[in-house]
């Protein structure tokens, strides 16, 4: 048989129906219930995501079947959703990360829900806005919470001191208490000490602002709420900080943040209680200078993670026995100690580990900030396509950040984009 | 094809050239592995990306096939358009700088006499650094207050600049970056093109009296040219996939006004940020025709008048 151009077209048509099949096998893949084998209890979290003593103390603890831990680095939910597509090697436990529940609660038939396990008699132990981010609308709760990130205002106490404003923590409390105040303060710091803008940087302080509300962009009834007072208030508060020009540009993480925590252009960081790692370790010259008071106008809510049981687990109920006592409060307690991972049962917040007064902070106890902002965090309904709906927020305060366009312009920009994305995904 | 001819002559040939075929299997056996690869690896996803380009698809849930709506929606979806601009102009930025800087530089290392494999080693190096440390790297250089650039520029009296602040400045930031990896990996192809044009003819050039800049324009250029038509379609190629850089340097949301958001960047945040699957590899596709249609630019352009073939 010669190669002519019609038999390869031909092998071409086979191919690719090979390929359509393929797909439309992998369609089903939703319903595969193969278990997993009962010799092992395979378990998955990404690096840090559990403290190391009580992760060694659990392995230990529940000897049969023995569990195998893998940390899996990178992006860990691309990883997990691939695996699920594979439909093998699933783990029996698996983290999953706050920012990633919202996307997988549709995908709840894939996970076991906690109720039917006996979760009912450990659920009061945690906090309740966080069990719900891990509850779907028709009441199944797919993890347990690992952790939170409660938000505080971290400041520098001898910049505060210096350009005049209050400097121990209760005073920058009981002075400090809206945005409104938190931003002429800026203003008063911004005359002595033109070098530094209280904000460091007005878009990152975006998310706080909506995570202090009850309401986001797509509602329960899965309609998009967007455009509303809601989020339009916590654009405005944002962007009174660039005109106010207490607005230091440097996003977080970057090298400029961390040196200008150290040189004073960044005197002062809203943020999760995890960002202590991230000041202490980017600081050489600066600790005990750094002090911590509650979040302006109220707490929000920024990362934070669960524990969940798949479907191919072989047996769910000694899974949750192991994830019950991973994250015991005794435990969380623990884990706090080991990485600063932020207990999500209050229960925690009264241990020895918790209580400890931090050198770092000037002797002051980081749980007297964050213990009463945790519990105070607002409900607020996340939709699966919260993010993708935000992220043309984000952009367009950029560009009002830096001039750009102005505050209307970019809102309406946002707006049109965000309902666009929203559209798409089948939002009314 | 008649039905006579059908029947009565194929079953002379046919057979021998089946026989011929098969004797020579070993063959083939030892040329398979590449096929099998490239059709598990190479041909698997492409056909998939092409029937995934006309579904809708969360990563998890069923596909549900939507037919042409994906590109309908890339086709009014202002992102895409923006990122397409930067794309190009990105690949300009960084193109044009980095040919002509590598030929410049091959032209001088073809004449140094001392020390040349040290040269090429040192312009070659910045190629095989990892991608992601660089890009680390040059956003420190780049960053406000204590980069390194600023530094220079408050030295010389200039003000600082808000470099990866401002739509310009990211765009800048990161074609400094591309043209930095890529100069030397062109330099040292563009030095085996020089050393293969017969040096009778710079001889006969010399003898005519032709100065540096004429033998350069009258010989070494148009005997390059095909040199350099590979290295403006390898840098095509390259520079429409810019990835890396933007995603590192500025963020998956590509920075201010999203001036840093390339195709491909639009592409991973359609897909692994927003799972939207479908109208990722809407997108895949379009870069894919992008990438031909300007190939087929410089094929033509490059090409040259006359050498139709």
């Amino acid at each position: 048989m010669e190669l002519s151009r019609r038999t390869l077209l031909g092998g071409f048509a086979a191919v690719a129906g090979g390929a359509v099949v393929g797909c439309s096998s992998g369609m089903d893949a939703g319903t595969t219930t193969k278990k997993n084998t009962a010799t092992e209890l395979t378990m998955w979290c990404w690096p840090g995501g559990l403290g190391k003593s009580v992760l060694d103390d659990t392995i230990a603890h529940f000897p049969d079947p023995k569990i195998k831990y893998s940390e899996i680095g990178g992006d860990f939910k691309q990883k997990l959703v691939t695996t699920f597509n594979g439909g093998t090697s699933i783990p029996d436990i698996t983290g999953i990360k706050g920012e990633d529940i919202a996307s997988l609660l549709p995908q709840a038939e894939r996970f076991v829900d906690l109720k039917t396990v006996g979760a009912d008699s450990v659920l009061g132990e945690y906090l309740e806005w966080k069990v719900k981010q891990a509850t779907t609308l028709d009441g199944k709760v797919v993890g347990l919470p690992i952790d939170i990130g409660p938000t505080a205002l971290f400041y520098r106490e001898d910049i505060f001191a210096a350009g005049g404003l209050p400097s121990d923590p209760a005073k920058v409390a009981e002075q400090l208490k809206t945005w409104d105040d938190f931003f002429a303060a800026g203003v008063e710091l911004k005359k002595a000490n033109p070098k530094a803008p209280i904000v460091g940087d007005a878009t990152g302080l975006y998310d706080i602002v909506v995570g202090q509300g009850t309401d986001r962009y797509i509602s329960k009834e899965n309609k998009f709420i967007g455009d509303q007072d809601h989020i339009r208030k916590a654009w405005d508060t944002v962007v009174k900080a660039m005109t106010l020009k207490i607005d230091g540009k440097t996003p977080s993480g970057e090298p400029d943040w961390n040196a200008g925590l150290d040189q004073g252009t960044v005197p002062a960081h809203i943020g999760a209680a995890w960002v202590a790692l991230d000041i202490k370790s980017a600081v050489k010259t600066s600790a005990g200078k750094w002090r911590l008071a509650p979040t302006p106008s109220g707490p929000a809510n920024f990362g934070g993670s669960f524990l969940a049981i798949t479907k191919n687990a072989a047996d769910p109920q000694k899974a949750f026995e192991v994830i019950k006592y991973m994250l015991s409060p005794d435990n969380e307690a623990k884990a706090f100690a080991d990485a600063q991972i932020f207990p999500s049962t209050p229960a925690a917040y009264d241990k020895a580990q918790l209580k400890a007064a931090d050198k770092f902070f000037g002797g002051q106890v980081p749980i007297d900030v964050f213990g009463p902002a945790a519990k105070a965090i607002p409900v607020a309904y996340q939709s699966p396509y919260d993010d993708s709906v935000a992220a043309p927020f984000h952009d367009e305060l950029k560009t009002v950040q830096t001039g750009a366009k102005t505050s209307d312009a970019a809102w309406s920009a946002a707006v049109s984009k965000a309902k666009a994305i929203a559209k798409r995904q089948g939002v009314q | 094809m008649t039905v006579t001819a059908s029947v009565s002559a194929p079953r002379v040939t046919r057979a021998p050239v089946k026989r011929r075929i098969w004797s020579y299997w070993r063959f083939y056996l030892a040329l398979s592995p590449f096929y099998v690869l490239f059709a598990v690896f190479g041909l698997y996803p492409m056909l998939s990306t092409i029937v995934l380009a006309f579904q809708r698809w969360d990563g998890l849930s069923a596909r549900r096939f939507t037919g042409l709506d994906n590109f309908a929606f890339l086709i009014k979806d202002p992102t895409f358009w923006q990122a397409l601009e930067n794309t190009v102009v990105l690949f300009l930025m960084s193109t044009v700088p980095t040919l002509v800087l590598a030929l410049v530089l091959a032209v001088m290392l073809q004449s140094a006499v001392r020390f040349t494999n040290v040269y090429r080693i040192a312009y070659f190096i910045p190629n095989v650094t990892s991608l992601v440390a660089m890009a680390i790297f040059f956003s420190s250089i780049f960053s406000t207050n204590f980069g390194l650039v600023n530094a220079a520029l408050r030295s010389l009296g200039i003000p600082q600049q808000d470099w990866l602040g401002q739509p310009w400045g990211i765009k800048i930031a990161i074609s400094t970056m591309i043209v930095w990896q890529w100069v030397g990996y062109n330099t040292l192809i563009y030095l085996a093109g020089l050393q293969a044009i017969p040096k009778e003819q710079y001889e006969a050039a010399k003898v005519d009296g032709a100065g540096a800049v004429r033998t350069f324009f009258s010989i070494t250029l148009p005997q390059l040219r095909p040199v350099v038509l590979f290295t403006v379609v390898m840098s095509t190629i390259g520079g429409l996939q810019t990835f890396t850089e933007p995603q590192v340097m500025v963020g998956n949301s590509g920075g201010t006004g999203q001036s840093g958001m390339t195709v491909v960047l639009f592409f991973y945040r359609a897909a692994f940020l927003d799972n939207d699957y479908g109208y990722a590899a809407a997108i895949a596709l379009s870069i894919f025709a992008l990438v031909l249609l300007f190939t087929a630019i410089n094929w033509r352009i490059f090409r040259g008048r006359g050498e139709d073939r």
